[in-house]
């Protein structure tokens, strides 16, 4: 697999240097439009890969029955791939199996922005259209990124909701996923600014990692709630890290005074709202995302739009959407779920 | 005495085999109740084979096997053990992390009474037993210790007072003494006649004629696995017993023929390893055949290991044809010209698994490697001519060395060191294991390699074969060599004397 | 002093002796090093264990580990070893949720029982390898831990146990506390108590030792090796089995991922207890301390102000130390027994 993931980054280098020579100073958008342009979407069924961090998350399963349903809507062929374990470089050989079955477009979301570049590019230049979604890579390795919501966006609201829960001051901590997960950090380090900036009397404690696995998510909180005997609030931006947190707090004397929020999904957090210990916590829709993504790919392999800033396309019962600057598309803002509104949702 | 009209173990026309090498031809024995009877014969002769039978380690392929004049059949060693036999080896076999009183009781420790203690060990009554035992037995032994770091004396104690524990009528000794020192001796002598007077029949292996001759009653010989004769120790005498063992007239089937002794080539002096020998000093000569001869564990293969350099040594020198050979460095040894056959082809000579060509031309690898390649051509290149000088019978050379008999096992060994032209050979045991046949060939592939002036070291345990093969004959005793006799002076009996004279008599 | 113990038993009264040997014994040393770590972390901040949930978690924490050491210590003790049981423990977790989940009024006790039997079968399944065709352990539990984990993500494939899945009565056993001492760890203890009990005072429990000690010497002695290994990996797959029962309990979650790396901990646990790698000596109670220090750790050790990041570097460190001072202490023993041996030699 080294060997072959060697090849293709030369390869991809040789065609980093050919686009260059045509394009000379030109963006990299422009460059890859240019080589995909041969490409063209045939009379076949569009195929479409989805690639998850890692199977066996539930927030995946539900992003990805979105996109299955976006493509059995226009009528394309859908198949999902992906490791059971997170790593940096556990997707590999799945995008290099993908790419020489020759999908026609892979929807990938990163478990790190750089280890799949070799393989993304590689796979691109056989042809296939790669659009990320949730946690995005570098932007030279695809054509599109499907921004589930925008990172301030995400980090206000999780802000603004502890900010509630709290009365606006004291200890906070947040437990995160891996502690090289791309959008978690991008979060953190916003909702650090913003914290600063609007919420003077909230104190950030502690970042710990729970490397988005039930038992260490779980015993992290433990550990946490053990070593800030004050702290006020968890804000946890993954939704194993979430659902852990909430199942111990559940049973612990910190229930109902330490409040817990971040990102979760309606399914796991039930019981727990329900039963007090957690108030409100957000999402987008994942359902939507892949959704999205799905019919953003499917608009790039049939020549609809390149990436380019201001392409617009129409994704099925969603509406219509305009690509924004470095090629990503905005599926909107985060929705906020709590005792009232949980029950409408299954996912 | 009515324990003399049935035998308490009887064995007839045992036989056993492994494959092609026979072990056992046809071995009998029979051993009375109150009786310690001697069971001697050179190595190799099927002592072991044969108490390896009784004791259910090996399962005969034919003959009768008696115990208290019923037929047995032994599948187990549990089988053997319940029927009252108990074996005592060499070297012991305790559990060393266990305590010495639940090595006695392993596998039948009592169990309490009641009920809710009924299947819970009664260590207390294990413990009384067991000091109860070592007091019957006048030894100190502390019952709760682990057994490791007990010597190998009191290792046999606790298997001696494992098999009184068990209450076995036949005790079998195999060459218990072999490590043990003279208060040691006299201490397991006591033991093994009190349990003589209480009834039990004993067997005792023994390479020292003197134990024998104090401690047995009767004396049964064996030679080439076959069972030779039982006298009563007290209406025979060593010489004759020795007679027995040796057989056979010594020369027919050692064919060495006269060679022409040159120049020193090996040069030993006052080697010396502390705890295995001391004062070594000797020479062979181009041409000549130097035996080493002596009981196993008297430091034979230990000076050949020193001499070579695969084990160190403290004091003194090697010289090997006028230049100084390094010390535990056996590339050296084999730069300077010495090709060493150790004992255990097996684990030290080939590469069992590989095939013939690849073993032949294993140590002489570099000078055959094109640009570090070695090829099988290459390889076969080399190798054949040795094959065919030795006869070994193999059709190909690619046959794996694990398929062969013995004496072609062995062949291919010495094939292997001959591809390095060396000026000194060593061989250990250059016949062990290996059947009769084939033995004579190995023996005329020596002599005629002394015949090239080649120097050869032997170390041999079978007295046959060092006084029919070897020019010179070096006794070896407890580290030191103890006799040192010309071929035309060397007899069985002078030879086993220098060999066998036990440490209290020669201090 | 000790070598008197050696050479005079009957100097010493049973208890002075049994006083004795605990003082010497592996087991205090790594004892004292838990207390030592949890004073520390107490003395940092003394909710670690002066609150309902720190005290809660000390002992409620190792609990499910402390199954999978004494299970594997059973099978270290015959010179064997056993990786599957993290496979195993996943197993038996995703079994003990679609049990739930086809019925969520399963009785607990069924649920337990049904978890023990999974596990048990799994391990017969290397046992019936190791002990009748004699593979090599390390190589069957190491194609078992794939096949086993490899048959689990077949089953469960993205598929994941949630809270809402478990009934509230299960879930409450895994935080449930009796005299404040969690239930899950008085199973565990009871368990730990009961084999501790079996390996000292019976002959099946000393046999184990005798065939870790020296296999050869096993044979010889007639005993039933081939049924004791077996029956010790039926125990550490039915232990294995147990865990997964109390990790739903505990985390109210299983998914194709649970329990992965857990034997590497179990093995851990037990070389640090002082249980010897190739068999023969070691107890449970040590292996058994093993596993409350080794998760005792990784709590302690942020509050130390030790990062998360070097937690590896420091249990990695207590398992080389802990082989180093094995060693030391064998050799020394060693020596002892000899010099004890002389003694007597010389007075007898």
């Amino acid at each position: 697999m080294k060997i072959r993931s060697k090849r293709y980054a030369a390869g991809a280098v040789l065609a980093l240097v050919a686009s260059l020579g045509l394009a000379g100073c030109g963006s990299d958008d422009s460059s890859t439009a240019g080589d995909s342009g041969g490409g063209g979407g045939g009379g076949d069924a569009t195929t479409v890969t989805f690639l998850p961090k890692a199977l066996g998350n539930p927030y995946f399963d539900t992003s990805d029955a979105g996109g299955k349903k976006a493509v059995d809507e226009f009528g394309g062929t859908y198949a999902e791939v992906g490791p059971d374990t997170i790593g940096p470089d556990t997707q590999v050989s799945f995008i290099d199996t993908a790419a020489q079955q020759g999908v026609n477009a892979l929807v990938v979301s990163g478990n790190d922005p750089q280890a799949l570049c070799d393989s993304l590019n590689a796979a691109r230049d056989a042809g296939t259209k790669v659009v990320t979604f949730d946690s995005d890579v570098d932007p030279t390795c695809r054509d599109l990124f499907i921004n589930q919501a925008t990172a301030e966006g995400i980090a206000k609201v999780e802000v603004d909701m502890i900010a509630e829960q709290i009365g606006d001051s004291g200890e906070v901590a947040i437990l995160s996923a891996a502690a090289n997960a791309t959008n978690q950090n991008a979060w953190i380090k916003i909702m650090e600014q913003e914290l600063a900036d609007n919420h003077p009397d909230i104190k950030l404690v502690d970042t710990v990692y729970g490397d988005d696995d039930d038992q260490t998510s779980f015993d992290k909180t433990a550990a946490l709630l053990s070593d800030h005997p004050n702290l006020k609030g968890i804000i946890s931006p993954t939704t194993v890290g979430i659902a852990a947190a909430a199942r111990y707090l559940s049973t612990s004397d910190a229930k109902g005074k330490v409040a817990l929020t971040g990102l979760g999904t309606p399914n796991q957090m039930r019981d727990y709202v329900e039963d007090g210990t957690v108030t409100e916590f957000a999402l987008w829709n994942p359902g939507d995302l892949g959704y999205l993504a799905a019919y953003a790919a499917k608009a790039l392999v049939d020549g609809d739009i390149t990436g380019a800033e201001g392409d617009k396309f129409t994704a099925g019962e969603l509406g219509d959407f305009e690509v924004g600057a470095d090629a990503t598309v905005l599926l909107g803002e985060p929705y906020r779920f709590n005792k009232d509104n949980i029950a409408d949702f299954d996912f | 005495m009515s324990a003399a009209t049935t035998p308490v173990l009887e064995l007839r026309d045992v036989s056993k085999s492994f494959g092609p090498v026979v072990a056992l031809r046809s071995g009998s024995l029979a051993v009375g109740a109150g009786s310690i009877h001697a069971l001697v014969g050179e190595n190799g002769a099927g002592k072991s084979t044969l108490v390896k039978v009784v004791a259910g380690v090996y399962r005969r392929d034919g003959g009768e096997f008696r115990l208290g004049g019923q037929p047995v059949d032994f599948a187990s060693t549990a089988e053997s053990k319940d029927a009252g036999v108990a074996v005592i080896y060499q070297e012991p076999t305790l559990f060393p992390d266990l305590s010495v009183t639940e090595n006695i009781f392993m596998g039948r420790m009592p169990l309490g009474s009641g009920r809710l203690s009924g299947r819970r060990i009664d260590k207390g009554a294990m413990h009384a037993e067991a000091t109860a035992l070592f007091q019957r037995l006048g030894v100190h032994i502390d019952p709760r210790r682990p057994a490791l770091g007990l010597s190998i004396a009191d290792q046999q104690i606790i298997e001696i007072a494992k098999a009184i524990s068990l209450d076995a009528r036949l005790l079998i000794m195999d060459e218990p003494t072999a490590a043990l020192s003279g208060n040691e001796v006299a201490r397991l002598f006591a033991v093994a006649r009190s349990l003589r007077d209480e009834g039990r029949a004993l067997v005792f292996i023994s390479h020292r004629f003197d134990e024998v001759f104090e401690l047995c009653d009767t004396v049964t010989v064996m030679r080439d696995g076959s069972y030779i004769s039982t006298d009563r120790v007290a209406e025979t005498t060593e010489s004759q017993i020795v007679a027995k063992m040796v057989g056979r007239e010594v020369g027919d089937l050692f064919p060495k023929t006269v060679a022409e002794i040159g120049e020193v080539v090996l040069d030993v002096q006052n080697l010396e390893t502390a705890g295995e020998f001391h004062g070594v000093s000797f020479q062979v000569r181009a041409g000549e055949i130097v035996g080493l001869a002596g009981l196993v564990g008297a430091g034979r293969s230990e000076i050949a290991r020193a001499v070579f350099g695969v084990d160190a040594y403290d004091a003194g020198t090697v010289t090997l044809a006028g230049k100084p050979v390094p010390a535990h460095d056996p590339r050296g040894a084999i730069r300077a010209g010495m090709a060493f056959v150790p004992e255990d082809r097996r684990q030290q000579g080939l590469v069992i698994q590989g095939s013939v060509g690849k073993n032949i031309a294993s140590v002489i690898r570099s000078r055959i490697s094109k640009s570090g390649l070695i090829t099988a051509g290459s390889e076969y290149a080399a190798a054949r001519p040795w094959a065919d000088r030795l006869e070994v019978k193999t059709n190909a050379l690619d046959m794996k060395a694990a398929t062969m008999s013995g004496g072609n096992q062995q062949k291919v060994v010495i094939a292997k060191w001959l591809a390095t032209n060396p000026k000194l050979l060593i061989i250990d045991e250059p016949t062990r294991g290996i059947d009769v046949g084939t033995k004579a060939e190995v023996h005329r592939l020596l002599s005629e390699l002394a015949g090239q002036g080649l120097a050869i070291l032997m170390i041999s345990s079978e007295l046959p074969e060092v006084l029919g093969m070897a020019d010179r004959v070096l006794v070896v005793r407890e580290g030191q060599i103890t006799a040192d006799i010309a071929r035309d002076d060397a007899t069985p009996e002078n030879v086993m004397a220098a060999a066998t004279r036990s440490s209290e008599k020669a201090s | 002093m000790s070598t008197d113990l050696l050479v005079e038993p009957s100097r010493q009264s049973a208890g002075q002796r049994a006083l004795t040997t605990f003082l010497r014994s592996r087991e205090l040393s790594i004892a004292i090093v838990l207390v030592l770590i949890v004073i520390a972390a107490t003395l940092k901040r003394h909710t670690f264990v002066f609150s309902h949930d720190g005290w809660r978690d000390t002992l409620l924490t190792p609990s499910i580990l402390l199954l999978l050491a004494v299970g594997q210590m059973v099978v270290i003790v015959t010179r064997n070893v056993d990786l599957s049981v993290g496979s195993v423990l996943g197993i038996t977790a995703y079994a003990t949720g679609k049990i739930f989940i086809a019925n969520p009024d399963t009785p607990v006790v069924l649920v337990f029982a049904a978890g023990l039997l999974i596990g048990a079968v799994l391990g017969a399944m290397n046992g019936f390898l190791v002990a009748f065709f004699r593979v090599p352990a390390l190589v069957v539990t190491l194609g078992t831990m794939y096949a086993f984990r490899g048959y689990l993500t077949h089953q469960a494939g993205s598929k994941r146990i949630v809270a809402g899945d478990i009934p509230a009565n299960f879930e409450k056993l895994g935080t449930q506390q009796l005299l404040t001492v969690p239930v899950l760890t008085l199973i565990g203890l009871a368990v730990l108590a009961v084999v501790g009990y079996y390996l000292h005072t019976a002959r099946g429990g000393r046999e184990l030792y005798a065939i870790g000690s020296d296999p050869d010497a096993a044979h010889l002695y007639g005993l039933n090796v081939g049924r004791r290994v077996f029956g010790a990996f039926v125990l550490s797959g039915a232990l294995a089995g147990l865990a997964g029962v109390f990790s739903v309990a505990r985390y109210a979650t299983a998914f194709a991922g649970t329990g992965r790396d857990l034997e590497l901990q179990a093995v851990a646990a037990v070389v640090i207890g002082g249980v010897a790698i190739f068999g023969g000596s070691g107890t449970v109670w040590g292996a058994a301390i093993g596993a409350f220090l080794l998760v005792t750790i990784n709590r302690a050790l942020p509050i130390l102000g030790i990062s998360d990041f070097w937690q590896g570097a420091v249990v990695g460190g207590l398992i080389i130390g802990a082989i180093v001072l094995d060693r030391v202490l064998s050799l020394r023993r060693a020596h002892q027994l000899i010099e004890a041996r002389d003694v007597t030699e010389e007075e007898g």
